[in-house]
Order: structure tokens, then sequence, then C-alpha cells
């Protein structure tokens, strides 16, 4: 942990503190959300690495999926992942997001939460423990340091992939696309 | 001349240190009282360096405009506060300019809140307003108080006084009265622990601040942070006698704001009514004895 | 400050399992009943004597119906509609009987009279077997999805529902944001 290192803090002061203060949507995704209070609780403080749960998206940086996503939560996350502030990463907990995991069959939920919004990073487990979370955010702090959580910026340039993604599955979107979709030809 | 103006250019400086590193202390503080680790102590500094590099969303003009509106008063505010030696423009105005000038900052709030058209905004500003009006009657007759024993209006004179002679809040009776019902309000003012329903993360996603991203969000927090230097600096050069040297001053102030930590750690939240009615009872009623004892004695 | 009410418990007769069992036999024909240890009743009805069953039911104590639930038997193509009630209230405890009522219904046009008029609480259950299984409730006009937000060609739960064709068609057909250039 180079939070001591006052050097650095002066050569890249954006990209250390992107990373020594990454505050967590308190959105309670799936059926993980149970490991998330004792990660933040005097326990397993998780406040001396600087992350803390704020109320609302607006204010964060860091959203935890934590758990498998039903196409109704997919809608929700979707529309809080976009109202998050630019500089923004996605971390995934356990099998289910990543391929669909116990729920492979079901009719219901979603498999690959990859091509509905860009995620980050994964954590192993079902679900993991806090030990394994806090080890998950300095894994993503080295991310950081090279430059690879670039989520948001994919997003900003495929979203027109992304969004036909989302419309296949949750029908016609009542918001707005975010981002314009058609490019002009003079940009090119 | 020249020391006029780099007293008005350093004054809401210091001012903004000394608030960084109470918000900082508050969270070291709180961490130890829960047995855990918090913190390091130079934390929101490090959270203010992330929320200026994030690109925040904009509701329209008048909510940027309410901010810096608000952000404006409270650093006009520091001006009139004498701090040690330090006192720009304390000659003129005085204690009735601060009063009118304290109500800048929910005003501004108030307007940028109304643009962003969020139900829990227009909750956290009815309450705050609601709040405010509950400390400030209480306040109101604190400072009539004083005002009537020291027979100026001017803080310069009133910490020049106690200088001479002793502390205020032990000089009298009926300032002593008035001393331990600004103790009491103290709270409310800052906005902790039983006074902190304005914004409950838990209950309205944090009230007036809900809709404000990163850039507007650092603007929020250097007007908490100087607002927390305003009102403990104004408790010390009323009450307990604001110091000729900036390191007696500052440990003053640590003090107070130490008990106020230890409070918000142990106290729940109260609701908008019982804190009101709390506000209008008892330390009002100190108040009122004060002030009638400094026209009788 | 909220008070705390504790529940009142009703000073019912004395209700046991087998005189409860003679005077059903009595009043119903065409029925069967089971006792299966002390306090636990199974009836197996015909579904036109379900109304008259569950407010004879309801006059005599069992005043809480707990769940409406549906079973697919697909190979003798029929649904069974399971009705569970309990009378915990009554103050002697020995009197408590958990009592199950099911009938069978067939699979081509499923239809029933709603419990709707004897418990309220009936509407949920009914709405959830309605969307999940395609079961027709007379009487409940209140049937509007409760818990699905999309069209699906048969009712999700039933047996011939496949699921992996289903999730084949629709998630596996969703292409990755990087293959899509090509």
């Amino acid at each position: 942990m180079d939070r001591n290192q006052i050097k650095k803090w002066f050569k890249f002061p954006a990209q250390m503190g992107h990373k020594y203060s990454l505050w967590v949507t308190y959105f309670c995704t799936g059926c993980g959300i149970i490991e998330i209070p004792p990660t933040i609780t005097a326990r397993w403080d998780a406040e001396r690495f600087g992350v803390i749960p704020v109320a609302t998206p607006r204010h964060a940086n860091l959203f935890l999926i934590t758990g498998y996503v039903s196409v109704k939560t997919l809608k929700a996350i979707i529309k809080s992942y976009e109202m998050m502030p630019d500089p923004k990463y996605v971390v995934g907990f356990g099998s289910c997001p990543i391929n669909g995991g116990m729920y492979w069959d079901s009719y219901n939920t979603i498999k690959h939460l990859d091509r509905y919004i860009p995620v980050d990073g994964w954590i192993a487990g079902c679900m993991p423990r806090p030990e394994a979370i806090i080890i998950g955010v300095t894994h993503l702090w080295t991310l950081i340091d090279k430059g690879m959580a670039s989520g948001y910026k994919k997003y900003r340039e495929k979203y027109k992939y992304y969004r036909e993604n989302q419309e296949k599955v949750l029908g016609k979107l009542e918001w707005q696309p975010l981002f314009p979709l058609k490019e002009s030809e003079e940009v090119k | 001349m020249m020391i006029k103006i780099i007293e008005i250019i350093a004054l809401p400086l210091i001012a903004f240190i000394i608030g960084i590193f109470f918000m900082g202390l508050a969270r070291k503080i709180m961490a130890r009282i829960h047995w855990r680790y918090g913190p390091p102590i130079f934390q929101p500094i490090i959270d203010m360096i992330k929320l200026l590099n994030q690109k925040s969303v904009s509701h329209g003009f008048i909510f940027d405009f309410g901010i810096i509106f608000s952000l404006a008063g409270t650093i006009v505010l520091i001006l009139f506060i004498p701090f040690a030696k330090i006192s720009p423009l304390s000659n003129s105005g005085g204690l009735l300019v601060i009063l009118y000038l304290m109500l800048i900052a929910p005003l501004g709030l108030a307007i940028s809140g109304g643009e962003a058209a969020n139900p829990n905004t227009s909750i956290g500003i009815s309450r705050k307003f609601i709040l405010a009006l509950g400390y400030e009657v209480p306040f109101i007759l604190i400072i009539l108080a004083v005002m009537k024993s020291f027979h100026s209006i001017s803080l310069i004179h009133i910490v020049n006084t106690q200088q001479a002679g002793n502390w205020s809040i032990f000089s009298s009776v009926p300032l002593f009265l008035a001393g331990v019902a600004y103790f009491l309000i103290l709270p409310a003012m800052l906005g902790l622990r039983p006074f902190d329903m304005v914004t409950a993360p838990q209950e309205i996603s944090s009230g007036p601040k809900v809709e404000y991203g990163g850039k507007y969000l650092a603007l929020i927090s250097i007007e908490h942070a100087l607002t927390l230097y305003i009102s403990l600096a104004l408790f010390v050069d009323l009450f307990l006698g604001g110091a000729s040297n900036l390191i007696i001053f500052f440990i003053k102030i640590l003090v107070v704001f130490i008990i106020g930590i230890f409070i918000n750690a142990v106290f729940p939240r109260l609701r908008i009514e019982q804190a009101v009615k709390y506000l209008w009872g008892f330390p009002t009623l100190i108040a009122l004895v004060g002030l009638i004892l400094t026209t009788i004695i | 400050m909220a008070t705390f009410v504790p529940i009142k418990r009703k000073r019912g007769s004395k209700m046991s399992a087998n005189k409860l069992q003679e005077e059903i036999g009595s009043l119903f024909k065409n029925i069967t009943l089971k006792i299966a240890k002390n306090n636990r009743i199974f009836i197996l009805a015909q579904k036109e004597q379900i109304l008259d069953i569950l407010s004879f039911l309801k006059n005599k104590g069992f005043d809480h119906l707990e769940l409406i639930s549906c079973v697919d038997w697909i190979k003798k193509n029929q649904f069974e509609i399971v009705y569970i009630l309990t009378s915990y209230l009554l103050e002697d405890e020995k009197s408590r009987i958990h009592l199950i009522l099911k009938t069978r219904v067939s699979r081509e046009n499923p239809e029933i009279m709603s419990a709707l008029p004897i418990f309220e609480n009936a509407e949920f259950y009914e709405r959830e077997i309605y969307e999940l299984f395609g079961v027709n409730f007379d009487g409940n006009n209140r049937l509007i999805p409760l818990f699905l937000d999309r069209e699906y060609k048969i009712p999700p739960f039933r047996k011939d529902f496949d699921t992996r064709e289903y999730v084949k068609n629709l998630y596996d057909s969703i292409l990755p944001v990087e293959d899509k250039n090509k």
C-alpha cells in the first residue's frame, strides 16, 4: 500500500485519489449483500482502506454486484450505473454474474453480466468472505495503477452495442440513451 | 493596508485547514470509540482530491449558482470572526452582521436543491430550515445577553475585555447561564449526532446532498468544513475568552470539538419535532433567565 | 412510543380431530379424510364442494388461510390445488389443527371458483397461480401479473415448459460486445 509515498501524490494525484477513496453504492443486488455489513463494521474494518458505503449512486465510485442478477434487478442496476459520475468501477461477486452459476438454466436470471454493463473484476466465492472482499479491493488498486480498469471508457465508446444487448432482454427501454447513438461521418 | 489584504486571503485558508483536520479527527475518534482502526487523519483530503477529479452531472444554471452562493456566504462570514490577533473586518458591524450572514448558507442550498427536483432534497431542506428555526431563538437571546453585558456589538472589544479580565463564562451569573445555553445548542449548529437529521443517509439518502456529483460534492464538503470552524470559533470568542496566541485558540477549539464528538458517538438521532421541542425548551429558558438577569444585575 | 399489543387468543369450543372428522363426514358426501398424527388432517374433495367446505371450516375456527398452492400432475393430465388452513388463535393448545384441503382440476381447461369471498388474502395466491400455472379463478377480477414482467408462450411453471430451450434462444443469442464489430 503506497498511501504514504508523498512523491507519488504529487506525480499522479488523480490516480492515487481514485484508489484510496473508493465509495461503494449501498445497493443490495442479490444474495451476497449479507457479506457487506460484516466488512464495513468493526471486525473487518473496511474504512481503513478508505471504503465507506454512501447512500446515493451520485456520490459513489464503486459498484458491487453481489450475486445473481434477475431481469428486474438488471433494470435497476443499469439505471444506477448510468447515474454514477465518471471514473467508476464494477466488481462482480461469485459465479452467478460470470456465466449464470447455479441458475444456469433459469428463465429469469441473466447469464454473463459482462454483456450488459462493463465489469472490471470478479471475486470468487459463493459468497466471498470479508477477507476476500478486502483482498479484491487491493487487486483493484493494482488494476487502477496499470490503467487496466477502464470499464467506463469502454461503455462510452461502445454504448451502441451495450444498448442493443440491453434492449434484447428488457424490451424497449424507457430512458433516453446516455451517449448519442448515431455518430456523424465527419467525426471519423 | 497590505497586511489587511494578506489577512483577508489567509484567514479562509487557515479555517479550511482547521476544518479538514477536524473532519478527519472526527472519523478517527469515532472509529476508535467503536474499537476499530479508522482511516488515516488526512482521509478527507484524499476524498476531496478524488471528488475534484470526477466528471459531475449538472441540472441547470440555478443548480450551480446556489452552491457557489452558499459557499461565498460562508467565506465572507469567516472574515468577521476574530482568530487570535487576525481580524480583518471585525470592526464593522460585529455581531449584528454575523446574525444575518449565518442564514446565507442554508438559503443557497435551498435554491440549488429546488432545481434538483428530488423528493429527498425537499425533505432534507425542510428539515434544515426547521432546525435553523429551532436554534435561532435561543441563539438570539444569548447574543442579546452578551451585547447587554458588554455594552457593545464589536467582537474585538469583547475579546479584549476577556483578555484583560476573566473568561466571560465565569465573570458573572447571566453570562454563565448564556454560556451554558450556547453549549447546549452547539450540536444543533454543528450538525452532530442528536441533531443530524438533515443529512440522514439511512432515511432520506443524504438529504440536500443527494443529487450532487463529483465537483459539487467537493464544494459542499468545503462548506461543511468551514461551517464547523465558524460555530466553534464564535463560541470560543464569546465565552471562552478568545486567545491572543494562535496555538492557545486552536487548543480551545479542539477541546470543545472533542467534547462534541464524544456526544456524537453516543446518542441516536432525534426526529425533527423532538429536536425543536428540546431547543425551544431547556436552552431557551436558561438563555431567557440570563437575559432578564442582565437587566436586574 | 408504540405499545406492545399481544395477540388475542380466542376462546373457542374444544375441537378435536375425531369430532371434526365425524362432522365433515356427515355434512359432505364424496369426500376422503385422513388424520395423520394428532393435529393434521388431509381432505380430498371435488372442486364443486370447495367453497362450502371453506365457509364451514371458517365458522369452526379456521380463520387463517396460510397458502394456496398448485401441483402439476402431467401424466394424469390434472392440476391439483392445495389449500392450507390453520387455527392457531384458539386458546386450547390441543385444538389447534393444521388442515390441508386438495382438489383436482383438469389440465386442458383449468378453472375453479375463487376463495375471495371467504378469505380476503386469497387474492395474491390466486394471482400467483394464474401467472405461473395458468389456472383461471372465477370471481377474482384482479388477475394481473405479480412477479413476471414478460410474456411467455405457456406459463413457466408447467412441466412442459423447457427452460433450457428458452435460455438458449434468448440469452445465448446475445453476443459479447467485443465480438460485435466483426
